[in-house]
């Protein structure tokens, strides 16, 4: 197996791991630890703090009036990516909350409760803890019932923090729908919705909208998605640059800090290094066998260590779906022009919610999300499906075995004959998965063992699917 | 002439099987917890049973959970692969293997002799023969006739726990009740089953369908899984051997299509010994 050469701009001495992983995702754990301390930070220096969820719609909003997020799902995630998430998902059990329910929120309620009644943070808490806030953000959306409830919960400890909950909703996808005969009416639900978070928030923070400070945010926005795309599109690339286990990591500038310099600044420094490793060939593992989609769902932020494991079998994943949710290129979108920034986030919002469906409909009996996985699995010459169904997450995690099963019905292992330069080609396009059962943050569910054996029997599966093509 | 030998250790049995062109020994033990010394007692057994040395293997590989307490193994394939191989070889139109093991059940789906997905369930003994053993325990029945008696049911009562510890307190309380044993093993086994497929039906279960393991042995549990499925259920010869069985065609494989291209599989120096813990 032939080393890479790595230029010194891109060192991987000393590195264990994720040896040839970005050097952009390295830095990742230093902005998390100043977004999260720097909430608490912010609270000292008597600057505004919101509860928060990512991927919601809101970011720029946020920036714009100077409030500063403190992102609960991901504090919860830094908890059990320590592996310090039981004692708080145990005070929540405590006081109540079902042990199926999301372990983010039980773990955000534990610490919660925890904090209000010491009037401190918990013993060691994780990077500082979670700061109390000045107001609650809600986004449910339509997927997820935790985040529509969960800071309505928290009111239990916290009475006298408000709460907004930001619909944000879709239509759902339906064959027989036009997204063009219901997007505008969505679009002036959402803008309602977001002036009435602007009041909301000038309200209870005693502060006014800066609305061309407003345009500002959006437009710098908009400029790190499209750069994040680029991004995006290099990992097409073979040998792959950056695989799932980094997005994992980058996915902080996207998720944490969207509509900030900094965040603009971090997709512009990854997308020139993936720029360069593409033009050198130099992938994330020496040996690049097999190329793996991840379609949905949340890791086990306890055991990112899983994907160095496949690394080490010489599988990589040049593309995931999550955290992807939101990230498409503006030109793309065709937004409308509007002079109200609430109503381009909305018509953005909507856009990216239904980028899919016109590609569904060609495809009867298909659906947006599967559309999706099918483009990225030829665009990026994908030999297997990987899924992790985190048991405690049903909204993110309920319909990913329907995927896979979609595209067992068109990746089927049977020899399919194909015309490839005038020449008649026999090709097999069977397309393995692996499901891994789990958590993202609840460890008593994880056996690092089991795991490891699913993975090694897949990799034998991609094994025999590959030798099988190269006889034919 | 090359011989081929594949050691399965499950965690509850261990199996080696010894071929040439046909099988040639084949020995099955009860795992115990020092397994490295088990695989040095079991092999040492099949290859008397083969009359051979062990120099004269050409190839060994271990499958199971304790493959890799198998030092004098060549290659280590996960069971997945192995009890593919092997039960295709057994039942050449398989496409669906169940293995219903000690503290574990899969689901393999196969096409042309090739593993296309697979499933396991590794955190619930519902569905497993650990599941079977406790209640045979709670019943006071012996686990080998708890599916004969389970056949002399007219009346099968509903268990509706899934969880073994619930379903043997659920089990308890019908004895109570005065049910009869046999209708509540029916009842029982009808659980298991339903549990099983409920897991296996997301590969999507197309007949042939195989079942192997110590699970295959109870026809108590392969009846109620063939009145679940509508259609009959294959049985391989041996169920407990398949997953050894194919360890060893797949050595021979590798070997075989080494040997085409001119080479040999890599393989480290090997000895059989036993191993010891005390000087």
């Amino acid at each position: 197996m032939a080393e890479q050469k790595w230029p010194d701009k891109y060192p991987i001495e000393g590195r264990r791991g994720r040896k040839y992983g970005t050097v952009a995702a390295m830095k990742v754990a230093p902005m998390v630890k100043a977004a999260i301390g720097g909430a608490v930070e912010a609270k000292r220096q008597g600057k505004a703090v919101a509860y928060c969820f990512i991927e919601s719609i809101y970011d720029e909003i946020i920036r714009a009036m100077d409030i500063v997020p403190m992102w609960t799902e991901n504090y919860a995630g830094i908890c059990g990516a320590k592996r310090d998430a039981q004692r708080f998902i145990d005070k929540a059990d405590s006081l109540g909350f079902s042990r199926s329910l999301c372990t983010y929120a039980t773990c955000g309620l534990g610490f919660d409760a925890w904090r209000e009644e010491l009037g401190e943070m918990p013993p060691n808490a994780p990077w500082g803890g979670q700061v109390k806030p000045d107001v609650m953000l809600s986004s449910g959306q339509i997927i997820c019932d935790p985040r529509n409830k969960w800071y309505q919960a928290c009111q239990q400890f916290m009475p006298d923090v408000p709460v907004y909950n930001c619909a944000a909703l879709w239509p759902l996808y339906e064959d027989d729908l036009d997204r063009h005969d219901v997007e505008a009416y969505y679009v002036k639900y959402i803008t309602e919705d977001l002036r009435g978070l602007v009041r909301f928030l000038e309200e209870h923070l005693h502060r006014k909208m800066d609305w061309e400070r407003l345009w500002e945010v959006i437009k710098l926005a908009d400029e790190t998605t499209d750069l994040h795309v680029e991004c995006r599109e290099l990992r097409k690339a073979v040998p792959t640059p950056m695989d799932t286990g980094d997005a994992m990591n980058t996915m902080v500038a996207q998720c944490f800090l969207m509509g900030t310099k900094e965040a603009y600044d971090f997709f512009k420094e990854l997308r020139d290094e993936l720029k360069y490793k593409v033009e050198h060939k130099l992938g994330v593992v020496p040996e690049e066998k097999y190329r793996l989609i991840w379609p949905g769902g949340l890791p086990s932020w306890f055991a990112l260590t899983d994907f160095n494991y496949f690394w080490s079998k010489g599988a990589v994943f040049p593309v995931e779906s999550t955290y992807h949710e939101l990230v498409y290129s503006t030109k793309d979108l065709d937004l409308p022009q509007t002079d109200d920034p609430l109503e381009h986030l909305a018509w953005k919002w909507i856009r990216r919610q239904t980028y899919w469906w016109d590609k569904a409909k060609k495809r009867p009996g298909s659906e947006p999300d599967v559309e999706k996985l099918i483009t990225w699995i030829e665009e990026y010459k994908i030999d297997g499906v990987v899924i992790h169904e985190a048991y405690s997450c049903r909204s993110w995690h309920v319909g990913l075995l329907w995927q896979v099963n979609q595209l067992s019905k068109i990746y089927r292992p049977i020899p399919v004959l194909t015309l490839k330069g005038g020449k008649k080609e026999v090709v097999y396009r069977e397309l393995p998965s692996l499901v891994l059962e789990s958590d993202m943050i609840d460890i008593s569910s994880y056996s690092e063992a089991e795991t490891r054996a699913k993975i090694d029997a897949f990799i034998e599966t991609l094994e025999s699917i590959k030798s099988r093509r190269v006889e034919v | 002439m090359d011989y081929f030998a594949g050691v399965d250790i499950g965690s509850t049995m261990t199996k080696v099987v010894i071929m040439g062109q046909e099988v040639i020994a084949s020995v099955v033990r009860v795992t115990k917890p020092e397994q490295r010394r088990l695989a040095y007692l079991t092999m040492s057994e099949a290859l008397r049973e083969a009359n051979l040395s062990f120099d004269e293997l050409t190839y060994v590989v271990a499958t199971g959970y304790g493959r890799i307490n198998v030092p004098f193994a060549d290659k280590q394939l996960t069971e997945i692969s192995c009890h593919a191989r092997g039960v295709t070889s057994l039942v050449p139109g398989t496409r669906t293997i169940i293995d219903i093991g000690g503290q574990d059940c899969k689901g393999i789906k196969v096409a042309g002799g090739r593993v296309v997905g697979f499933v396991m369930n590794d955190k619930c003994a519902a569905g497993t023969g650990r599941f079977l053993e406790l209640t045979a325990r709670a019943l006071g029945v012996k686990l080998e006739e708890m599916g004969e008696l389970a056949l002399t049911s007219g009346n099968p009562v509903e268990i509706s726990s899934t969880c073994t510890v619930f379903a043997q307190q659920e089990v308890v309380s019908k004895l109570a009740e005065g049910v009869a044993l046999s209708d509540i093993l029916a009842g029982l086994h009808q659980a298991i089953a339903s549990r099983i497929l409920s897991l296996v039906n997301r590969l999507g279960i197309e007949p042939e369908v195989v079942v192997t393991g110590g699970g295959a042995k109870n026809i108590g549990l392969v009846k109620a899984l063939e009145r679940k499925l509508g259609f009959p259920i294959v049985l391989p010869p041996d169920p407990l051997l398949t997953g050894a069985l194919g360890a060893a065609l797949l050595g021979r494989d590798l070997v075989e299509k080494a040997q085409k291209e001119g080479s040999f599989p890599t393989r480290q120096e090997r000895r059989l010994e036993e191993v010891k813990f005390f000087a």
